[in-house]
Formats: C-alpha cells, structure tokens, sequence
C-alpha cells in the first residue's frame, strides 16, 4: 500500500485516499482508518492500530503477579472492574484457591455495575457519532452515579484495583446496597427516556436500520463475541456457557436479535442493560456473610503449568492465558481482546457503504482502541 | 436649465437626497447590529445547548458568561491567520468575505416595521433568493482552495444540499406570493393584519422552517460540518478571523431565514397592542430560538437521505400546496 | 425515503416520523428547565468519600504521636511504578529501625494501593487530596515524613 502525494494524482482517476486519522472527533480512541473512496463511497478501508501500544504483556514479565494489577485495569479502562476480576480469577484458577462466597457475589455486583457504566458509554458514543449530542450528556448522567458509587468502595471512578487473589480488598456495606438499589430504579425509568428520545427518532432509524450488517457466518468467521456477535443472531455469552465467580446462581437471559445492523446491536446493548440490573438485585437479595478475601500469601508463587480462562466484558470475551515457570513472575502472560477481533469485521462489510455510515458502525461495535493495541 | 429638463434631471439625481440619507444611516446600522447579532447568537446557543444538557454553560466571564463571546471575538483576532501552502490564494482568501456580505445585503428589504425598511423594492422576495443562493458559491470556493479533502467533500455536498433545498423554499413562498398578490414585502406584511399566514398555510409555514434549515447549514441539515465526521468540513482550514467570519455569516443568514419566516408566515411587525419593530425582534428570535433546539435534538441526515427527503417528499408537499392555494384562489 | 414500498407506507412514515420527532423536541424543552446537575468547581468543591484514593500520607498514631514505619522496604519493592524510596536510621544498637526519610515520586505513582496493603506496620494511608498541581516536575517529589510533620 503506498501513499499517495500531490504530484502522482492521475486526474482521471475516479477513486482517491483519505485518512479518517489517528486525531479525529469521532474515533473514540487513537485509530488510523485508511480509506480508498469513490466519490462518497467506500471501496476499501484499512485499520491500522499500534498508536497506543504500551507493553502490557512485556511488563507482566518483568513484574511479579501482584505488580500487574493496576496494568490490568488499564486495558480496557471502560470495563476495568471486569478486566481487574478476570486476572484474579485467572490466577486463582491457575493456583486452585477457592474463593469465599461472599467475594465472590461482591465481585458480580461490581462487574455489573461497571458493564451498566459501560454500555451507557458505548452506546451514548454511538448516537453521538451520529449526529444527537444531547443524548449523551443524558447518558452521562446515569452513569455518573454508577461511578458515585464505586468510588465510596473502592475509591476510584475508572481504573478500579479492587479485586485482589482470594476475594476483595473491601467489604460493602448497607449504604451502599440502599444507593444501589435506587439506582437499579432511576435506569429503569430511564429506558422510557432513550426510547422516546432515541430509538423512536424516524431520523435514528433510517440511518442505523439496514445498515453494516454482520451476517451470522461472516461474524463467526471473524472470531466477533460480545454484544456485537449477539446482534448477529448466534446466543453465546461467555457468563452462561463457561460460568465462572457463582454466574450460574442467577437467573438471567442473553437479548439477542436477528438482522445483524446497527439498530440491532444497539438494541442489544440496551437490553443487556436492563439483565445486568437483574443480576445485582438478585445478588443483592441473596448476599451471603462470611469473609470477604481468602487466607493466601503475600506475595504468591503459583506452581508451574498454565491455564487460560475467559470471561465477558462489555465487549466480548476476555481471555488471559498465564503461563508460569514456578516463580513470582509468570513467564508469559497473553491477553485475548475482544475489541481485535470486532474490529477487522469492519474491512469485510463496510465496501459500499457512505463515509457518513462507517461513522455510524463503527460506534456501533464499540470497540475500545487501547485494549487492541495493549 | 428649463423646465422641461427638471424631470430629467429628477430622473438622474433623484437617488440624492432624503433615500440616500436613508440607505446609508440603515446600512451603518445594519453594519454594527450583524456582528452583535452573531455575539449574541453564539452566547444563545451555548446558553441553551447546556440547558438542555443539564448544565450551566458559560458562566464564568460577565454574569451568566454574557461576555463569552466577546472575549471570543477578541481571541479569534488575536489567533494567527495560517495559510496553507498549496492553498490557492486568491480563493481561499476571497471566500468569507465573500460568505458574508450576501447576509448583510439582504437587510436591506426587510420591513422591521411600518416606516423601518431601508429600501422598498418592487421584488424585495427575489432579492433575499438570489443573494442566499450566492454562499453556496463561496461555501465551494472555500472548499475547493483549502486544498483538502475533507473541506473538499464537505463544500461538495454543500452545493448539492444548497440546490436542492431551494426549490421547496421557492414553492412555499409561492402560495403566498399568490394569496397577496405581490411581490412586495411590506404589501405581504399589511396583508397579514386580520389573521396571520401560519394559520392559513400551516403546511407552508413548516416547509419553509425545514428549508430554511437545510439552506444555512444547520442540524439536522449539517453534514457539511459535520464534526464527527469531517472535522468541521469547508471551514477545517481557515483559522482566525477567517473563521469567525464564516460564523457571522452562519447566524447572520439564520437570523435573516427566521426573519424572513416572521414576514412571510408570522404577521411581521403586528402584534396585540401595538404595532412594531419590538414584535418582529421578539417573533424572529423566537424562531431562532426554535432552530437552535432542534439542534441539539436530532441526529443528522446522512447525505443520501437528505437529497431524498428534499426531492422525494418536500417538493411533492410543497407543489400539491401550491396546486390547492391556487386552486381555492380561483374559486373563492 | 425508499418509495418502492409503495404510497401508502410513505404517507404513514411521514406522520409518524413527524410524531417522533416532536416527542424528541418535547422531552429537551422539558429538560432544559430541569435543574443543572454539574458541580461548578471551583466554587463547590465535592467531597471525598472515605475510601477515596488521593496521594499517600502517612498515619498519625497515637503513642508514638508520629509514624510507625520502620524502613522495612516492602513497599518499595512492591511499588510497580518504582516511585518509593526509603531511608531508614537506627537511633542505638539493638532497637527498631525508624523510617526517617520516606520519598514517593507523585508525578509517577499510579495510585494502585499495593504499598497501602502491604505495609505491615498499617502506617500509610490514602489522603483525599486531589489537588496538587506542581510548577515543575522535581516538586513532585516529596517527603512523606516532612508533610506529616507540617500536618501535625
């Protein structure tokens, strides 16, 4: 692929280059599209990621296993309570300790709270990349008590260090169940809000119906989880068919819908929205006591093997694959971001769509650009 | 000199006088009200975008962030005024300017109120048309000179946008150019004295509103600007005054597309007590007012979308209305 | 607007398409008479919650009325930013060490907690100071044990 300067332009040539650059209002995150362009149409567009590489996965070899919680978080800082947990978890599993229940109903709480925040988020972003910019500050709104109330436990709005091997650094209190509760109840109202603002809007419609489909094949072709995979038709979550941290006590559903377009998968977020408060209501209700972390070391020494365990964030399936020598640095730790995968989907459907539609997908699959690069 | 050369010379310098006192006191007035008009539009916006979004907007320089945009202005001419080197110079420095003066000319016919109108013209309408359609011209030449394609794309669609819209502006305006019987602003305006245009042509009225919309470059119109996706379109590259003169003209030509609507639809100068310029002020910022809501409501247009909804949906409504009106003028 | 579905769709899109669209005007004319939901910053300030992570500081205990670190250099060895360095000094031979000089790097410190946790004395804490602003980097270093002194 070679660029294009002023001086090779055939003038009768019909197609030409423009980059949607690293530094644009609308890419939430620092993500190079490289588009071939026939007059508003798109012919060919090119991803190119790496501008926020940071090494995570060369710092876990340098650092012992305890070091790496702040780095986990930093990832995928939208859903930095689930990447936070998943490390834990897959370190305990790789160790065998168990965790106490209490911790371990804690620990869904807080990873649905932070999936609410974040599908706020990338959905709110979306209809921004549209055109609407009110709906977003009305998004913002709710989740700003979301972040209210993680700050009073862990103490940080984004980038959570909560979960540590064997439990929880903190323990809930009342307070915080009775904030949580009004909460669940304010969204609920809520949804009326998006309904008649957005998802009613005939403008909304006729720019996400139809628009970027994902058929079923083309999505398992391309390794696509996550809410973007479930508004292809295909009813897989990670939560129900491998369930880890006490999922399967809960009583929950996966929304999925059939077409595959923008409207479906922004549907899918919505509806995600509304289980999620399920799930912490009924993990409320049903709160075990006990001991909130387990009895383990200080500094910990797994024994040598590997093990890979997956669980779902906001944007799909999350992998961590440890591998470890017997040491207090693991000799290789392998992150799977689902953002990768749900990205390059787009160089397969976005051919034939406007400028304007690729805006419009691409907020729709919500991807988080530092979780690709790492 | 004689008698019989006194019209003659009537005739040649008969501009001289009390219409050329008027005509240079109404433009010095109109010089200095365009850019406190645009000051105080930018403050309106901001003021009623943060409302809607929940939060205060600018509140910190005057009472309430009244000085904002002055303190704006004084910063954009403060700003350095980049000139990129493959621009063409000509073009590129030509555009504002001449983005700007079509807004300002077109004050020139509008009654504000009984005896204020700078100058009365037989085809006052068509003047305000042809001189709107003239940024559409200096909305390319700013596009193209930037030499950069994204201001490229942006002043492409523009143009389209610009052509298209007009035609259901012109046909709306029609049906009630022929319920007055002319083309004269003020005759329309004395017309509306028992019961408004709104009332009689609803459906006019609400056409008119969306073109006007769609003509000077607003939500849910504004794919030339589009900040998500173009970085601000055909003015991405000017910086400075240049592009504080591009705003000005943005909200000079909304304050004259609502003023127009005021004339043709919303009884211009009349009101419940008294009859004059207070009520034509309020009525035309109201319906500023009402532009700047609605953008902060929707969502925009993707292109094609837009080019369908002027073609395929206003231009039948507004032929189908202008077919009645003529049709009921005839017969009653 | 597709009109291959025929007319009678396109007459019914037009009416609720308009019905949608003055829902939407309505619900953000409500809002803006709603009151304003931001903090204006510097003339509000929030307050910290009591779990909040500000910059570290140093506990004040009762019986030694100072700090009770004892130059161990756990958390210094935990840090993963590597922005802690300890200096400890023995007053006579046979006694505890004493954490006399105890210096982070705030420009660096990722505010994780691991040296909070770790410290087996309980002698760090977080503080609930978001606002430290420096004129050059080098303020940014500071002495633990000297702020505790000017706090006390």
């Amino acid at each position: 692929m070679t660029m294009k300067t002023i001086d090779d332009i055939n003038i009768n040539e019909r197609l030409y280059q423009l980059n949607l650059g690293p530094q644009h209002p609308s890419t939430h995150g620092v993500l190079h599209f490289l588009l071939t362009l026939d007059g508003e149409v798109v012919v060919k567009a090119e991803m190119l990621i790496g501008y926020t590489h940071r090494g995570h996965e060369k710092m876990a070899e340098n650092r012992i296993y305890e070091q790496f919680y702040p780095n986990s978080a930093r990832m995928d800082y939208l859903s930095g309570m689930i990447f936070n947990t998943g490390y834990c978890e897959a370190v305990e599993k790789l160790c065998g300790i168990e965790v106490p229940k209490r911790a371990r109903y804690i620990r869904v709480i807080t990873s649905e709270l932070n999936r609410v925040a974040s599908h706020l988020l990338g959905v709110m972003d979306f209809v921004m990349g549209i055109g609407a910019y009110t709906p977003f500050l009305y998004g913002w709104d709710d989740r700003e008590i979301i972040l209210d109330l993680l700050e009073t436990i862990t103490g940080s709005r984004l980038t959570y260090n909560y979960s540590r091997f064997g439990g929880v650094r903190v323990d809930i209190d009342q307070t915080f169940c009775d904030s949580a509760r009004r909460f669940i109840d304010r969204m609920r109202e809520r949804f009326k809000l998006y309904n008649d603002l957005i998802t009613g809007n005939i403008i909304f419609i006729k720019r996400t119906v139809g628009v970027g489909v994902i058929s079923k094949d083309v999505a398992l072709d391309y390794g696509v989880t996550g809410p973007t995979l479930r508004g292809s038709g295909v009813n897989y979550d990670v939560r129900k068919s491998e369930p880890y941290s006490s999922y399967e006590d809960f009583n929950f559903e996966i929304p999925t819908k059939e077409e595959g377009d923008c409207m479906a998968r922004y549907l899918v977020r919505l509806a995600e929205i509304e289980q999620s408060l399920r799930i912490i209501e009924q993990a409320m209700n049903n709160l075990p006591d006990g001991p909130i972390r387990a009895d383990v070391p200080c500094f910990i020494t797994p024994p040598a093997g590997d093990c890979y365990h997956s669980f779902e964030s906001a944007r799909g399936a999350v992998g961590y694959y440890i591998v470890s020598d017997g040491t207090r640095i693991p000799y290789r730790l392998k992150v799977r971001a689902p953002s990768f995968s749900n990205l390059f989907v787009m160089s397969k459907i976005i051919p034939g769509h406007f400028v304007a539609d690729l805006v419009a997908i691409f907020g729709s699959i919500d991807v988080t650009v530092p979780e690709i690069d790492r | 000199m004689n008698m019989t050369q006194l019209p003659i010379i009537k005739d040649i310098y008969g501009f001289l006088g009390p219409d050329l006192l008027v005509g240079v006191v109404g433009l010095l007035l109109v010089l200095i009200f365009v850019p406190l008009n645009s000051a105080f539009l930018v403050w309106v916006e901001r003021k009623v975008a943060g409302h809607i979004q929940l939060r205060p907007g600018p509140m910190e320089v005057g009472p309430h962030g009244i000085l904002q945009s002055l303190i704006d202005a004084v910063k954009l001419m403060c700003k350095e005024m980049i000139t990129p080197d493959l621009a063409d110079k000509p073009l590129f420095w030509m555009a504002p300017c001449i983005v700007v003066i079509p807004a300002i000319v077109c004050f020139v016919v509008i009654p504000f109120s009984p005896v204020m109108q700078i100058r009365e013209l037989n085809v006052g309408i068509l003047l305000i048309f042809a001189f709107s359609s003239i940024s559409g011209l200096s909305i390319m030449m700013g596009g193209w000179a930037s030499n950069n394609k994204y201001s490229l794309i942006g002043a492409v669609r523009a143009v389209a946008q610009s052509i298209a819209y007009e035609i259901p502006l012109l046909l709306s305006t029609m049906s009630v150019i022929i319920m007055s019987n002319s083309f004269k602003m003020s005759q329309i305006v004395s017309d509306q004295s028992t019961v408004w245009n709104f009332i009689l042509q609803p459906v006019a009225a609400i056409i008119f509103i969306i073109c006007s919309t769609a003509e000077t470059n607003r939500a849910p119109f504004d794919l030339v600007e589009a900040e998500s996706e173009l970085v601000s379109g055909f003015h991405t590259e000017y910086t400075g005054m240049r592009d504080a003169l591009f705003f000005m003209a943005e909200y000079t030509a909304m304050f004259i597309a609502s003023s127009m609507a005021v004339v043709l639809f919303f009884g211009g100068w009349h009101g419940p007590f008294f009859s004059g310029i207070v009520w034509f002020v309020l009525k035309a910022y109201f319906l500023v007012f009402v532009t700047v809501w609605i953008r902060w409501t929707f969502p925009r247009l993707r292109f094609d979308q837009l080019m369908n909804f002027a073609w395929k949906v206003l231009i039948p409504i507004s032929l189908l209305n202008l077919l009645v009106t003529a049709i009921v003028i005839k017969v009653l | 607007m597709n009109t291959s579905y025929g007319f009678k769709q396109y007459v019914k899109e037009i009416f609720t398409g308009s019905k949608s669209l003055i829902i939407g005007m309505g619900i953000t004319l409500k809002h803006m008479f709603k009151p304003i939901v931001t903090v204006q910053y510097p003339r509000q300030k929030p307050i910290m919650t009591p779990h909040f992570r500000g910059h570290i500081e140093a506990i004040i205990f009762d019986d030694t009325k100072s700090h009770h670190c004892v130059a161990c250099g756990l958390c210094a060895r935990t840090c993963p930013s590597h922005v802690i360095k300890v200096q400890g000094e023995k007053t006579k031979a046979g006694d505890r060490k004493y954490g006399k000089q105890y210096f982070i790097d705030f420009t660096k410190c990722s505010l994780c907690g691991l040296c909070v946790d770790v410290c087996p004395e309980k002698t760090l804490k977080f503080s609930d100071e978001y606002e430290l602003a420096f004129y050059s980097r080098w303020d940014g270093v500071m002495d633990i044990m000297q702020r505790l002194e000017e706090r006390k």
